[in-house]
């Protein structure tokens, strides 16, 4: 096989001083390997998302030890909010923004704009983005792809991400938002936020291994499983995820495991007054299928969500 | 008073959503403050409001909503405490939604009425003069005008396209933005001239007659930013509401340790100093005075 040349680079995208004169850079490593696409895989928009860098870090791995073998370029964003994640906080301390409602940002705008910005800039040569996410602190998820409804490329490409459920979603994203700016993204998410999720990581490093190869960044034979391994999705419309929400306050103690196969009218749980333990409400499915979100944060109002359940 | 919504709450008494009423019938006029809970300026704007009404009859109908997000005015948080969702993100809300989409769809139907007036503070970083912020075009102008605060910012019309007021105007209402102070602290002397100038504004619109002296009132689309360069420790020589000349020094960056000058901001043309930087820690580029200039 012929090798192109190829080089890795911890690169600095750009370094936001501080107010007391230290520095915090955002870093990018690059793998340039000849003739192809150009992928980017980024993660810790916001610093509560840990799973992501995780993710990331896996990756890396993998491909310096076949760097030799990659085609074009793939991009790696460890942690895009380097200040946040300090913090295990979700948006940018001091400011309080999210940066994920930042794009396309401004090179001459307060810190968090200045980063959006030069993110803008270095994403838009991409063939294909990669975000990796986490649940809400509040929930734990399986691992998934969210893809806008009207592109089909990337929906094509998010089935082959070795995920439980892709998501193709109809809503215009949030303004402001990675997908918002750049609409063939795929977003993966999986586990917990603030926390990493046994299996979690693992299955979304693999997909997006299996997406380099997809795209022809990585040749499928130095993939570090079988190609056949690949979780074959449930695929659905807004349509077919259906969202469980509590009538009444208090603590939802649930019954169910994420990815459980659950009929419909089975309990999911129930809600209890918090200091007596009367039970309040049973929540029950609203369809047969499974379990793509659950609650693990207890305390609720009338009106939180509880479960999501996808139709399969 | 009358209790407009509840919200049952898991470990204390439930969430209420208050809305004091005073008159009936048409017009009718609805005020909002605190719908982010540490903007307390507004709320006691409201409260002062409240006070003049309770001695003078109304004509028309003037809701007054005090404090939409009470759960966090009680911790000092801008966010609804729970979640730590911000409420006005939320509008228009949803009446089968999470706890602030719930709140959100009940302030958007207790301020019914083809007027409506959201109170809001500056960040906790920022101090800004009292005024008024419309959009370029709409049956606000006249009104915010007669609010007779130092400066009206007619500002492009999508900037006022989401949020509570984006709500509003989507559902046909006229809306109008009072402003000043910081979050996190109240003001009274912003707090007295905001409740002045919904006074006014009442009066206009024909709810009361009483009238109230006016300062003259600076109409702009033009607000100038001036951001630092460095990042370090700003320390203003200027206030909110005062006037400036060219090349009037407008504050001064320091080293945050040792305190050696860095930068010194000067005035590039005359104007009325409607924001200053009161945090005195800032990044390089960070705003830290807004000067509104006239036009032309």
């Amino acid at each position: 096989m012929l090798r192109a040349a190829v080089s890795q680079t911890l690169e600095t995208l750009c370094e936001i001083e501080l107010p007391t004169g230290d520095a915090v850079a955002v870093a990018r490593r690059r793998f340039v390997g000849g003739d192809g696409p150009h992928v980017v895989i980024i993660a810790g928009l916001r610093g509560d998302t840990p799973e992501g860098t995780r993710v990331v870090h896996t990756v890396g791995r993998h491909l310096a030890s076949v760097a030799s073998l990659l085609r074009g370029t793939v991009d790696l964003y460890p942690c895009v909010n380097p200040l946040a994640a300090h913090q295990g906080a979700r948006n940018w301390p001091g400011f309080d923004v999210d940066l994920n409602r930042r794009f396309p940002g401004r090179s001459d705008g307060h810190a968090p704009d200045q980063v959006a910005a030069a993110l803008f800039a270095a994403l838009r040569p991409a063939t294909q983005i990669v975000e990796l996410r986490s649940a809400h602190p509040a929930f734990r998820q399986c691992p998934q792809a969210r893809v806008r409804a009207d592109r089909p490329v990337a929906i094509e490409l998010a089935a082959q991400s070795n995920v439980r459920c892709v998501w193709r979603y109809a809503a215009a994203p949030a303004a402001g938002s990675l997908d918002d700016v750049f609409p063939d993204l795929i977003g993966l998410e999986g586990g917990s936020g603030n926390r990493l999720t046994e299996g979690v990581g693992l299955e979304l490093a693999d997909g997006v291994l299996n997406l380099l190869a997809v795209l022809g960044a990585l040749p499928e034979d130095q993939l570090p499983f079988h190609w056949a391994a690949i979780q074959r999705p449930v695929s659905v419309d807004d349509d077919g995820i259906f969202d469980v929400r509590t009538t009444r306050g208090g603590l939802f103690l649930p019954t169910l495991g994420v990815w459980a196969e659950v009929e419909a009218g089975a309990v999911l749980g129930e809600v209890i007054e918090p200091i007596s333990g009367e039970v309040r409400e049973e929540l029950r499915a609203p369809i047969s299928g499974r379990l793509l979100a659950q609650r693990e944060e207890p305390v609720v109002y009338p009106g939180n969500l509880v479960a999501r359940m996808v139709a399969s | 008073m009358s209790a407009f919504f509840r919200l049952e709450s898991p470990y204390r008494g439930e969430y209420v959503l208050h809305r004091l009423t005073f008159g009936s019938g048409d017009p009718v006029v609805s005020i909002v403050a605190g719908v982010h809970g540490n903007e307390v300026n507004g709320v006691c704007a409201l409260n002062l409001v409240a006070g003049v009404l309770r001695l003078q009859r109304a004509r028309g109908t003037i809701h007054i909503l005090p404090c939409v997000n009470v759960f966090g005015a009680e911790e000092a948080r801008k966010r609804w405490p729970f979640d730590d969702r911000d409420l006005n993100d939320a509008f228009p809300g949803d009446p089968d939604g999470s706890p602030v989409d719930r709140i959100a769809d009940a302030v958007l139907r207790a301020t019914d009425g083809p007027l409506c007036i959201d109170i809001q503070t500056g960040s906790a970083t920022v101090h800004e003069a009292p005024h008024v912020r419309v959009p370029l075009s709409g049956a606000a102008q006249e009104l915010g005008r007669a609010a007779g605060l130092p400066v009206m910012w007619r500002r492009p019309t999508a900037r006022f396209d989401e949020g509570l007021v984006g709500a509003w105007r989507a559902a046909g209402r006229a809306a109008l933005v009072l402003r000043g102070g910081r979050g996190g602290s109240l003001d009274l002397d912003d707090a007295r001239t905001l409740a002045r100038a919904l006074v006014r504004v009442l009066v206009e619109g024909g709810f009361l007659q009483t009238p109230e002296p006016a300062v003259p009132t600076m109409v702009t689309t033009e607000v100038r930013e001036y951001r630092s360069s460095l990042g370090g420790f700003f320390v203003p020589e200027v206030r909110p509401g005062d006037r400036v000349v060219t090349r009037q020094l407008l504050g001064q960056l320091r080293a945050p340790l040792g305190g050696e000058p860095l930068e010194d901001l000067h005035a590039l043309a005359p104007g009325i100093v409607l924001a200053v930087r009161v945090y005195p820690m800032v990044y390089a580029r960070e705003l830290v005075v807004r000067v509104a200039e006239s036009v032309g």
